[in-house]
Parts: C-alpha cells; sequence; structure tokens
C-alpha cells in the first residue's frame, strides 16, 4: 500500500469525525453547499437595466403594458435556466477515481490501524469498511462523465418546461 | 475534453431586423457552444430560420434565436447517447480478464472510438480485438450489453431530447402568435386607411354637393 493511499485513508476517517463549521462565517459558507444551480431562488429581473430596455422594445411591437412585462421577465427567465443548463451539462461532478478504484479489502488493515490500534473495537473497523463499500458503490453507480452530465441535466428539465411555458403563455396572452 | 471551456457566440450577425439597435437579444445571454462545435454551422442554421420568418420583428429574432438553441441541444443530446454506449462499451472492456488496471476507461475508451470509427491504428484495433477475444465477447454482442447497462442514462437523453421538442413546440406557438399579431394590426391599419379615405372622397363629394 503506498503512503498517499495511506494518508488519503486517514484523511477521510478524520473528516468522518468532523463535527462540522463553528464560526459564523464558516456556517455561512457552509449554508451553500448544497447550492447547485441557483433556480430556485426568487430572481429580481424588474430591477435590472436589461427588464427596462427588452419592456421598452417589446412596447413597440404592440403589446399592453402588462404583457410586455411578463414577456419581459418570462425570456429572461428562460435565459437564466438555459445558461444553468449549459453550465451544469459542461461543468458535470467530476469522477473521485481514488473511491472508485480502492480496494475497500486491502484498506481494512489501515481502517484497524486508524481506528483501534490495540485491536479491541473490530465493530468500528466493519462499520468503516462497510461505509467505504457503499460510498464506493454509489460512485460506481453514476458511471462516466457523459453519464454524470446527463443525469445532472435531467434534473433541469421541470425549470425548462415551467420556464418555456411561462414564457409562452406571456406572448400569447395579448 | 470537452467541459469547462466555453465561448459566447455574436448571434447579433446578419440579423434580417431592418434596426438593429432595436434588437432584443443585446439584453439577452447568447446561447454558448463547446469549444468543439461549429460556430458557423450554428450561424447557419440560425440564418435559415430567420430567413423564414415572414415579419421578422425583434421578439419573433429572440424566439427564433431559443428554437435555434434547442435545435442545437438535440443534436448535442443525440451524440450523448452514442456516447454513453461507448461509455458502458469501455466499461465493459476495461473490466474483462486482466485489464482491471485500466478501470479508468480513457484510454480503453478512445481506442475503441477510434476502432469503432475505423480509424485505430494497427496496434490498438489488435490491443482491442485481444481484449474482446478474452472477454469471449463479438462487438455487437458488447455493444447490446453496454445498450443494457446504459439503458438508464440514455432514456434519461431521451426524455431531454423530448424536453426540447416540447420548447421548440411552444416556441413556435409564440411565434405564430406574434405573425398572426402583426397581421392583424397591418390588416386593421389598411381597413383604417381605406375608411379614412372614403370618409375624404365622402368629405369632398359632399362639399361639392352643397348649393353655393
Amino acid at each position: 500500500m503506498t503512503l498517499s493511499h495511506r494518508r488519503s485513508l486517514a484523511n477521510r476517517c478524520n473528516a468522518l469525525k468532523s463535527t462540522g463549521p463553528r464560526s459564523v462565517v464558516g456556517k455561512r459558507a457552509s449554508s451553500q453547499n448544497s447550492r447547485k444551480h441557483g433556480l430556485n431562488s426568487a430572481p429580481d429581473f424588474e430591477s435590472s437595466s436589461e427588464y427596462r430596455a427588452l419592456v421598452d422594445l417589446i412596447a413597440e411591437e404592440g403589446f399592453s403594458a402588462f404583457a410586455c412585462a411578463d414577456i419581459a421577465s418570462g425570456l429572461l427567465n428562460y435565459r437564466r435556466v438555459m445558461d444553468a443548463y449549459y453550465a451544469t451539462y459542461t461543468g458535470p461532478e467530476p469522477v473521485n477515481k481514488f473511491m472508485r478504484d480502492m480496494s475497500v479489502k486491502a484498506s481494512i488493515p489501515i481502517f484497524r490501524e486508524l481506528l483501534s490500534p490495540s485491536g479491541s473495537e473490530p465493530q468500528d473497523v466493519r462499520e468503516m469498511a462497510a461505509f467505504f463499500a457503499s460510498m464506493q458503490r454509489q460512485e460506481q453507480r453514476k458511471g462516466g462523465p457523459v453519464s454524470r452530465r446527463s443525469a445532472d441535466a435531467h434534473k433541469l428539465i421541470r425549470y425548462q418546461r415551467n420556464g418555456i411555458a411561462r414564457l409562452s403563455r406571456a406572448v400569447r396572452q395579448d | 475534453m470537452l467541459y469547462n471551456i466555453h465561448f459566447s457566440i455574436d448571434v447579433d450577425v446578419a440579423m434580417p431586423v431592418e434596426d438593429k439597435s432595436k434588437s432584443l437579444l443585446p439584453f439577452l445571454s447568447s446561447p454558448k457552444l463547446l469549444p468543439d462545435e461549429s460556430e458557423a454551422e450554428f450561424q447557419s442554421g440560425l440564418k435559415s430560420l430567420l430567413s423564414e420568418l415572414d415579419n421578422p420583428s425583434p421578439l419573433a429574432v429572440a424566439l427564433v434565436s431559443q428554437l435555434n438553441e434547442s435545435l442545437w441541444w438535440i443534436k448535442r443530446h443525440t451524440v450523448d447517447k452514442e456516447l454513453l454506449l461507448h461509455e458502458a462499451m469501455a466499461r465493459l472492456l476495461s473490466k474483462a480478464g486482466s485489464y482491471t488496471e485500466t478501470y479508468d476507461n480513457r484510454k480503453v475508451s478512445k481506442a475503441l472510438e477510434r476502432y469503432l470509427d475505423g480509424r485505430a491504428d494497427k496496434d490498438e484495433a489488435e490491443w482491442i480485438d485481444e481484449i474482446l477475444t478474452e472477454s469471449k465477447l463479438t462487438l455487437p454482442d458488447l455493444r447490446i450489453r453496454a445498450f443494457k447497462d446504459a439503458a438508464k442514462h440514455i432514456k434519461m437523453v431521451d426524455d431531454l431530447i423530448h424536453r426540447q421538442h416540447q420548447t421548440m413546440r411552444h416556441l413556435q406557438r409564440s411565434i405564430d402568435s406574434i405573425d398572426y399579431k402583426s397581421r392583424l394590426i397591418k390588416r386593421m391599419d389598411l381597413e383604417l386607411a381605406a375608411l379614412e379615405s372614403k370618409q375624404s372622397v365622402k368629405g369632398v363629394l359632399s362639399l361639392d354637393a352643397k348649393p353655393s
């Protein structure tokens, strides 16, 4: 077993003991950890200069003031969704090669050394090995980069559906 | 690699809108292309769609630009379906026999891609043949097994393609509605002008008919 492999396993074991951020700044930062694409946050299009410019230009096409506002925000919202779609598609979750390729069986002596040097707590070692094995299965199930980007993009389908429906409704309301 | 590098394209080139200052596109983020995609092809698709517009109003042009992007996504996802199969085939080959060390299937994947395209050199072709023999598989068998393995992700890509078709339907209906609206406005303008001219002729005639 290489030293770096040993070090990586030790780091991961220690990380599992972590209790999370303690400072206000750390908590604030970690509160954004699960933020994926930002499409669930309410956008404020009305105060942007693009929105006002779009409303003015659409008004010249004979739409009512209400329709202009709806179309402008519908267009900006649709672009926001498509930009997030592109970003998700081009930046899939990277493959964790360490987790995918590691041999759990071969790592058990290291777990034993790290968790119970006296050899008195085999239960902990078994739990740790089972945990790593389940992580490995998860990683392998996600597949390669193309599978990952397809799965990630698939999660944005409902945002696209809502975005285009909103835009289409706005254009056809008059 | 295709990822993380992109450039935005200038969609405002050669728009058939009479006054470019009235275009909505500068206020909207433009569709982005992947580095290996042809900007010229994207632009020519957009131009041909725009040329089919009877009345290229700024809003119609903006919607057509979105439509072109949807078409582009369909192309991308169609390529992805084949890539998913290749990925699964490479994974199966990597797992076979003594090739477990290449489970990161990049090497196998590249060789297999060239092999399937008929671009593989002698060594690569021999290597792929050797792995196939070792895993007791023929190429069609491998493809079938890979399809089975990748079915879940291929279904996802099919959903993505279907979504783009639905988006295009929405956009097409919106464009039709704008077109109809502008035709209606034009027709009403013409009718109004005709009425006004009739009125003015009547006015002249009635003035002429008045006894002096």
